[in-house]
């Protein structure tokens, strides 16, 4: 998972955040100090049964 | 006698949070448990090393606003996080070291210290973790 840091407190905001041991990242994503780089996807749509007998 | 004195003016990090603006008060404290060793026959009380026990006890001026204290402890309450200390704002160096407490403990966060005509100043104490020092 990559994060890119969003408030000065942490560091340059936009560059690349790398957590080291022991940094609780979850803490810092609820806080507003990261995000994730990582964007949902959708699913994709089930695929249809083509095969007829 | 030579003497070294510095101006007490460090620099903290909790969950590589700067807090430096917010803090004005910082005491790290390496702890050994000490384990009782005295035997028959012996005439005073010896000890030996336990398990390590460091705490860091900090005074933060409170602060709501976003990405400043509370934010960043709210989510840190009753888990473990990593805390930095250094003594001046210098780089790290052998004559400005940087000590660390891995994977310490936050068991309790005052959420408001409320006096009249008083900033809002919160005390926190980190336990435990593993301590390291670096000197670049």
């Amino acid at each position: 998972m990559a994060y890119v840091i969003a408030s000065p407190k942490l560091g340059t905001v936009g560059n690349v955040f790398e957590p080291v041991d022991g940094i609780n990242v979850e803490a810092l994503i609820a806080g507003g100090f990261i995000k994730s780089t990582i964007k949902p996807t959708k699913s994709d749509k089930p695929s249809k049964d083509t095969n007829e007998e | 006698m030579a003497t070294s004195t510095y101006l007490s003016n460090p620099t903290i990090t909790i969950n590589s949070v700067d807090l430096t603006d917010q803090c004005n008060s910082a005491v790290l404290t390496r702890v050994i448990e000490a384990l009782e060793s005295t035997s028959f026959g012996k005439t005073a009380r010896v000890y030996v090393g336990g398990l390590e026990n460091s705490t860091l006890t900090v005074s933060l001026m409170n602060s709501f606003a976003a990405t400043e204290t509370y934010s960043t402890l709210s989510a840190l309450v009753g888990t473990a996080t990593t805390v930095t200390l250094k003594p001046t704002s210098a780089a790290t160096s052998a004559t400005n070291p940087i000590s660390t407490l891995t994977g310490c403990y936050l068991e309790t966060l005052p959420i408001v210290n409320g006096q009249l005509g008083a900033l809002d100043v919160i005390d926190l104490v980190f336990t435990g973790g593993v301590y390291s020092v670096a000197t670049s």
